[in-house]
């Protein structure tokens, strides 16, 4: 049953750091053909790192690699897993706007009229027509993207990858930005592809996701390969349970949740948002570090952006230091909140100005004097305050801020708020892609900002730094906040399984 | 290393005023008319009109836009401020006024149809370019109007104080300013944080429209400005004066080393340029180089100071153009 010919790919002992920490050590991987294969494992446990090297972006450092039983050299490279059918559904779309779906489909590889090297149009759309009719996809070889719903351009793109002959079809985190019917589409796509013999390669969070689709299940954990579960051996609670593990470190012990008895800062009830938040009601007290946890696209960072002022909502009630309140970033920045955003580089940084010019901005009202005229002086008191009570290295204020690290430049991000008068600091995703030494200091920062009386409000992914960080901890799934631990021992397990959907199967 | 940066930076900014003092040391060796102080004051008043719409229009490319519409912002002014003073018979303080307003009023349009309604700044001026030049065609009915009175009109643009004319005084003026508006007020931190980066401008606490709006507004109330100056210079008022203004404007302030992509700018720079480029007209007559080739030679040479004043950056900022272009795979 499980000769050679059955498998697509073999890896056996993969290695990988990147200059340094371990990233993947040892790994034992296999596909077999036409099944439907899930990766899973907590944020950092290695797998995007094993698709980057399946898919040539990055090369493993030791191991071996048979695809379609052939072996592949160690400087594997993006060509080269292309021309062997290995194809990737990118989260973030790679789709050509203002194009139709036939002219991305064969993007390169345009059918040419004969003897010229003018683009045969008709051709072109009969072909790929076929394409969609042999998949019973429901679109249009002459549809513009730009008229698509985000579910029908993830359909182009797998007809991109199937018009290459796709053996292999790795789909990463593909049903974020999608909504419930649109993921039910995409399951139907999935299977049709099984049932024509392409292996999916699955990564998602979403565990019911994971348990409806897959045919195995492979978890990793800190780089290691901890187990494959055939069909009959999944069950949501058994991946989480693999994925967080059992070890010596104390992680299954849990941190403990403390109620703060400090006044609210911000109370908010039955706060509705159009499609993305349903019925969201908690408040944050001085001197509580409170965490949102849930998996990416549950709506923790549409919350975190309607609190602040930048999105709008059309029900609910919010006060703040216990007025009746309605945010704008402005009047928010006025009253005392700060907030640090997801994507550091995106929104958080001004890279081409100095530390001075991103500190300055958010503190105009602090160094404006008479006339409206700005002192060069104060800002310059400014920068300097930010960068010794955040340790930022170099300790240059005339630096460009897209010089510094990650982490010296999240300390600029965070920086700016704490010389002002801080009531409520919002931080998403407070360590993304920074060093485990800035990471420490970022957790000492934050929990000495609380100590001092400011209620600090963060968004994690990485269900370790929640738990350790947070006082109180609320999931959000689907828009809503769906539990709250609040007392007691609260391990990254029971956050996992809350973020899920499968609190009933959470042990006494 | 904070001395290093400094001093790195210091020596970035007065490069392009070396280039100049080269470029004015070689002029006089080649000619003994150059360093007289009445060619000087004739070269820094020629480029007078360009200096004055450079300190309004220089925001645009700060916030990551552009304004086209400069040139043809300051010729309708003059053709509206002749049909106020010498055809609607209005006094001079008052059509001055109103000509202003109307030049802010058109900034105002231009900011609003770039930020409300999500046209790029490019095309949005570049019509407004265009139709204001028909309005200007449409009132003038396309003639040029010879302006002779009032004499307080004319002794804006002909006038002179300790010997140097007025114009000069205006652009000192407003260039100065400029410089204050852009180094040391909140507007000028906003303009350069929305060109830098407008998401993360906006997260802390900027109104990116709002500034945009109001670069718009400065950038078409300069340009009245040279357009009454100018109006008042030739006296006349026509729908052609100041045609391909825009360019010379935009080629002024990148010569000065504000970056098109936005987050920074130099007032001081584009002075500088302007007096550059008049420097090197001026240099050619001097020369007696015949006028059909000096579009040629201008070029030529404001593209060897660009490379020279950029450095390594300008190819830099080439290949950062041409990736964009290229649809990402």
């Amino acid at each position: 049953m499980n000769g050679m010919n059955d498998d697509l790919l073999l890896c056996a002992g993969i290695d990988k750091s990147y200059n340094g920490p371990q990233v993947l050590s040892g790994v034992d991987f296999s596909l077999r053909r036409g099944e439907i294969h899930s990766l899973v494992g907590e944020n950092g446990a290695g797998k995007s790192t094993l698709v980057k090297i399946l898919t040539g972006v990055t090369q493993r450092d030791r191991g071996s690699m048979v695809f379609d039983g052939r072996e592949i050299p160690l400087e594997h490279g993006r060509t080269a897993a292309q021309a062997l059918g290995i194809a990737v559904i990118y989260q973030e779309l790679s789709l050509i706007h203002g194009m139709t779906v036939a002219q991305n489909i064969f993007l390169t590889r345009e059918p040419l009229l004969p003897g010229l090297r003018l683009i045969d149009r008709g051709k072109m759309n009969r072909m790929a027509q076929e394409l969609i009719d042999r998949y019973g996809f429901r679109l249009r070889a002459t549809d513009v993207i730009d008229g698509l719903s985000i579910g029908q351009r993830q359909t182009v793109e797998i007809l991109k990858a199937l018009s290459g002959k796709a053996s292999l079809m790795i789909m990463d985190e593909p049903t974020s930005s999608l909504t419930a019917a649109e993921s039910a589409q995409l399951f139907e796509i999935i299977r049709l592809l099984k049932a024509r013999g392409i292996t999916v390669l699955y990564i998602s969070h979403r565990m019911e996701e994971v348990y409806q689709l897959s045919d195995r299940v492979t978890v990793l954990r800190d780089g290691r390969k901890v187990a494959v579960l055939e069909r009959e051996q999944i069950s949501p609670a058994e991946i989480i349970r693999l994925m967080i593990g059992r070890s010596l470190t104390g992680r299954e012990s849990g941190n403990r949740m403390v109620r703060s008895s400090g006044e609210p800062v911000l109370e908010v009830e039955g706060l509705c948002a159009e499609g993305r938040l349903v019925d969201i009601t908690f408040q944050v007290r001085r001197g509580e570090v409170l965490g949102f946890g849930g998996l990416v696209g549950s709506g923790r960072t549409e919350l975190m952006r309607t609190i602040y002022g930048i999105d709008p909502f059309q029900a609910g009630r919010i006060r703040y230091l216990g007025k009746p309140y309605v945010p704008s970033v402005a009047r928010s920045i006025a009253g005392g909140y700060g907030f640090v955003p997801e994507e550091r580089r995106l929104q958080g940084i001004m890279g081409g100005l100095s530390i001075t010019g991103n500190i300055g901005i958010a503190n105009l009202d602090a160094s404006s004097g008479r006339f409206g005229l700005v002192s060069g002086g104060k800002e310059l008191d400014h920068a300097r305050q930010a960068i010794t009570l955040l340790n930022v290295k170099p300790a240059d204020p005339d630096i460009p801020v897209g010089n510094l690290s990650g982490g010296n430049q999240q300390k600029v991000v965070v920086g700016k708020w704490l010389i002002r008068d801080l009531k409520l600091l919002i931080v998403d995703e407070p360590t993304v892609g920074i060093d485990i030494g800035a990471k420490e200091e970022m957790y000492q920062t934050l929990r000495r900002l609380a100590d001092s009386g400011v209620a600090v409000i963060i968004v994690s992914s990485d269900l370790a730094e929640l738990t350790r960080l947070s006082d109180r901890i609320l999931v959000l799934r689907k828009g809503r906040i769906v539990r709250e631990f609040a007392e007691g021992t609260v391990t990254e397990e029971d956050v996992l399984m809350a973020s899920s959907g499968i609190l009933q199967e959470v042990p006494p | 290393m904070i001395a290093h940066t400094r001093l790195r930076r210091l020596l970035a900014g007065s490069r392009l005023f070396l280039i100049l003092i080269l470029m004015m040391a070689g002029l006089s060796l080649l000619s003994d008319r150059f360093l007289t102080l009445d060619n000087l004051t004739n070269v820094l008043w020629s480029v007078c009109l360009i200096g004055i719409m450079c300190s309004g229009a220089i925001y645009a490319p700060i916030t990551g836009g552009i304004d086209l519409s400069v040139a043809s912002i300051a010729a309708l002014s003059g053709i509206v401020l002749n049909a106020l003073m010498n055809g609607a018979g209005l006094n001079l303080v008052l059509s001055l006024a109103i000509t202003l307003g109307f030049g802010l009023l058109i900034g105002l349009v231009n900011g609003i149809v770039t930020t409300r309604f999500k046209v790029p700044a490019f095309i949005v001026t570049m019509a407004a370019k265009t139709y204001l030049f028909g309005l200007a065609m449409y009132i003038s009915k396309g003639d040029q109007i010879t302006i002779m009175k009032p004499r307080a009109f004319l002794a804006i643009g002909i006038g002179k104080w300790l010997g140097v004319p007025f114009p000069i005084y205006i652009m000192a003026a407003l260039a100065v300013a400029s410089h204050i508006l852009l180094k040391h007020t909140g507007f000028g931190r906003r303009a350069i944080a929305v060109g830098a980066n407008e998401v993360a401008a906006k997260l802390s606490g900027v109104d990116p429209d709002r500034t945009r709006i109001l670069v718009y507004i400065l950038s078409a109330g300069t340009a009245a400005v040279a357009g009454i100056v100018m109006a008042s210079l030739t006296q006349q008022a026509y729908a052609m004066n100041a045609g391909g203004y825009e360019l010379d404007v935009i080629t002024a302030i990148v010569v000065g080393g504000t970056s098109l992509m936005g987050g920074s700018g130099s007032v001081a720079g584009a002075l500088t340029g302007a007096v550059m480029v008049g420097f090197i007209n001026n240099g050619l007559n001097l020369l007696n180089m015949p006028a059909s080739y000096h579009p040629l030679a201008t070029g030529l040479v404001i593209l060897a100071a660009l490379i020279l004043n950029q450095g390594m950056s300008l190819p830099r900022t080439l290949i950062r153009w041409m990736a964009r272009l290229r649809p990402s795979a």
